[in-house]
């Protein structure tokens, strides 16, 4: 408690600093000058795990650390840029986990450290990074270096990167470099190729707004020491054509005629190792035979003022990357916590906003387990959107108009078959095997006076119970859910506002029916308070070793120009938590967290 | 954690004023043309960026509520509004059918590997800025109802 209280402390002199607008007294000095030409941002994420009467006395879910029971921890990530020379520019983030990372974390987040850095020149043509880079290549299906704080994945490259654009049609991207691992980097190395043709710049195509294509590459090397048997130490690893170099290549094209676009892109993956689940005999990988990967992405789309269709169909075979070939092992630490991914494969689901709506979700299946389970070789799916305006002054669009949305997706495994003595397998293309999920979601938004707006919700959705609680896929059966939610917001008077809302979840397997709540007062547009609660009133699982429980939580958030501060107390849900299309199973846990967040 | 902690009393020691220099991060247009902060600050006299996402009901709202009073704003003060959504390749295939079905009027762009969120610091959307002669001269997080309204008073003290 002390150290929050220090930081308090250190923090409250950066409110009065942070938006400092008035600059006319600004003397023209050279400090001053440098102090113009620096900005950046800090955030601090720092959590007091409490003893709960429910869940028991705190403990670090991963048994590793010595400190483990420790109950204050603080993430902060300070970055910093400074421009000069009108075409430079080098920064560097500072990123801190004391005295351990927040639970949840990959634990080799455990220290503080310069995590990364870069010195940059960039003209019109030429755009030249030295250090620390992130990069996405298409979609990100075959490359995407990015960061998402909140599950602590940070897959930038460290090593260099050239982008040239010498005209306005074509754009090409050269990269080299080593993927970040906690405060380490990965013992790979990683090639990048990218190139952007606007087509529809050099030749006109009558009805065509955007035609563009666009190719890519990715190699990465990686050394490989044979394994060595624990229960034969004689046996000698077969290394013949061991791919410790592997080369991928993708093609995409889109297509603009106006009111309707297609994007379409297809990758291939090269020959990689398939690993063996640890409690089987062998060496942990399978010898001799190497599996390439593919991805098949096609998205259509329709819009005009107030309608817009969008459908994305995807197929994913044997398309796990990792940096270095370990990641992939799903025994392995880095695997659990989806660290040292080289793509982006997202989950193609409606990222809910709700909590009752993100208790039974999907999560993407796009791995080769031959050896695990009954075998699994991907998935193959759809995601279709429907957005729809209407308009003032129709009947079901009343005074102020009504915006309605619907979703369907459906997701299921690759139709394949599996020889598992011979290790070798055949997936069907365009065949759907066993389903892992079916959802429907409806939204109508509706203003329904001066002062008063609603938003109406209904889910109806069948997820695999491997999927949303883990364990094997397509073998313990399903959980079926419907979820309504009313979401309403009333206006008052000067700046102040109310905003209620009301959860319901119905199901018959799992922890049956939820409740859930909130209540948000809006002081001023600095000032907010909330208080939320949801409950499985239905559970009455005799054998469950998660009894009902209320996840009630309280809390407020100041704001005020460039710098928020938030505090919330209560008892957060375990399960799969998902940021951004990335999802991890978190365990429950109660506590106090602070965030706050300010850029200069 | 004491290097750190030094570090931040060396940036509270100096004071600290605000980012004066625009964030040169890529972003694209709808139809794939480059373009960046920097860009469409020097090409324009007052503008305001609202970063948002798809998935973000707060950024929905707020923009909801502009689009309502936005050709009020442009007669008034000739001011631009720019959405740039951060949505990500998951999502990203969603934004161009929901402007359209909202039938919003604003410049649209696309941030999908969020380097212009991680420049502006950005740990929350909805976040708005109003950009004056190539200059930040107002920034806002988090949405409430109602705070159009004091956003077109700082629009108005600006233009």
């Amino acid at each position: 408690m002390k150290k929050i209280t220090i930081f308090i402390v250190l923090i409250l002199p950066f409110l009065s600093f942070a938006q400092e607008t008035d600059t006319d007294t600004e003397n023209n000095t050279v400090f001053s000058q440098f102090l113009n030409n620096l900005s950046g941002n800090l955030e601090t994420n720092a959590q007091w795990y409490t003893n709960d009467s429910k869940l028991g006395e705190f403990e670090d879910p991963i048994a590793e650390f010595d400190l483990r029971d420790e109950q204050v921890r603080v993430n902060s990530y300070l970055r910093l840029d400074y421009n000069f020379l009108k075409n430079f520019s080098v920064g560097l983030q500072a990123e801190s986990y004391e005295p351990l990372p927040l639970i949840n974390y990959y634990p080799e987040y455990n220290d503080t450290q310069i995590a990364t850095y870069y010195a940059n020149f960039r003209n019109k043509t030429l755009d030249v990074t030295a250090g620390y880079f992130y990069e996405q290549f298409g979609s990100g299906v075959l490359l995407r270096a990015f960061e998402e704080r909140q599950l602590g994945l940070n897959t930038v490259l460290r090593g260099g990167r050239i982008k040239y654009t010498p005209t306005d049609y074509l754009d090409v991207t050269a990269l080299y470099g080593q993927q970040r691992v906690a405060f380490d980097v990965s013992e790979s190395d990683i090639f990048g190729f990218d190139a952007n043709f606007d087509i529809s710049k050099v030749i006109e195509i009558k009805g065509v707004n955007r035609l563009n294509l666009g190719l890519s590459y990715v190699g990465k090397k990686e050394d490989f020491t044979p394994p060595v048997d624990e229960f034969d130490p004689s046996y000698e690893f077969d290394t013949t054509d061991f791919p410790e170099m592997i080369n991928s290549y993708s093609a995409r094209l889109d297509v603009d005629f106006g009111n309707v676009y297609f994007k379409t892109e297809y990758a291939l993956k090269g020959e990689d190792v398939s690993f063996i689940p640890p409690a089987l005999p062998g060496t942990g990988v399978i010898e001799g035979k190497y599996f390439d990967g593919n991805a098949l992405i096609f998205t259509a789309g329709y819009s005009k003022k107030g309608l817009g269709i969008s459908s994305t169909f995807r197929r994913l075979e044997n398309m796990v990357s990792t940096a270095e070939r370990n990641a992939k092992d799903i025994s392995s630490l880095e695997f659990q916590f989806n660290m040292q991914n080289l793509n982006y494969l997202p989950t193609l689901t409606k990222q809910q906003d709700y909590s009752l709506a993100n208790i039974y979700i999907y999560n993407v299946q796009p791995g080769l387990f031959l050896q695990n389970f009954g075998g699994q070789a991907g998935e193959i799916g759809n995601i279709v959107d429907v957005f729809y305006n209407f308009k003032k002054g129709s009947t079901l669009g009343g005074k102020y108009g009504t915006k309605f949305t619907a979703n369907f997706a459906y997701w299921a495994l690759l139709d394949a078959e599996f020889d598992q003595a011979e290790s070798t397998y055949s997936a069907e293309f365009l065949k759907f095997g066993k389903r892992l999920n079916r959802d429907f979601n409806f939204e109508v938004r509706k203003k329904l006076s001066k002062n008063w707006s609603s938003i109406f919700t209904y889910i109806n959705s069948i997820v695999d119970k491997g999927v949303a609680l883990g364990g094997n896929l397509g073998t313990d059966g399903d959980i079926k859910s419907q979820v309504a939610i009313v979401d309403v917001t009333h206006k008052l008077d000067s700046g102040k506002s109310i905003r209620m809302e009301a959860q319901h979840l119905w199901t018959k397997q799992d922890r049956k029916n939820w409740v859930g709540g909130t209540i948000e007062y809006v002081a001023n547009r600095r000032l907010a308070f909330y208080v939320s609660d949801i409950y499985d009133y239905g559970n009455d699982n005799e054998f469950s070793t998660e009894t009902k429980a209320h996840y009630y939580n309280v809390g407020g958030s100041y704001t005020k120009g460039a710098t928020r501060i938030a505090l919330n107390y209560g008892r957060q849900r375990g399960g799969l938590l998902c940021v951004g299309g990335v999802c991890r199973i978190v365990p429950e846990n109660t506590g106090l967290t602070l965030n706050l967040s300010t850029s200069f | 954690m004491k290097q750190f902690f030094y570090l931040l009393v060396l940036l509270l020691s100096i004071n600290i004023t605000a980012q004066e220099t625009l964030p040169s991060a890529e972003i694209k247009t709808l139809d794939g043309t480059s373009t960046s902060l920097q860009e469409l600050g020097k090409n324009n006299d007052i503008i305001v960026i609202s970063l948002w996402a798809t998935w973000c009901v707060p950024c929905k709202n707020e923009l909801d509520a502009i689009n309502d009073v936005y050709t009020d704003w442009q007669d008034e003060t000739g001011v631009k509004v720019y959405a740039v959504s951060v949505d990500d390749s998951r999502t990203v295939s969603r934004v161009k059918p929901l402007v359209n079905g909202k039938a919003w009027d604003f410049e649209i762009l696309l941030d999908t590997n969020n380097d212009l969120k991680r420049e502006l610091g950005a740990a929350t959307v909805p976040l708005t800025l109003i950009i004056k002669n190539g200059k930040i001269v107002y920034r806002h997080s988090g949405y409430t109802p109602g705070a159009e309204d004091e956003l077109f008073e700082e629009i108005k003290k600006h233009s």
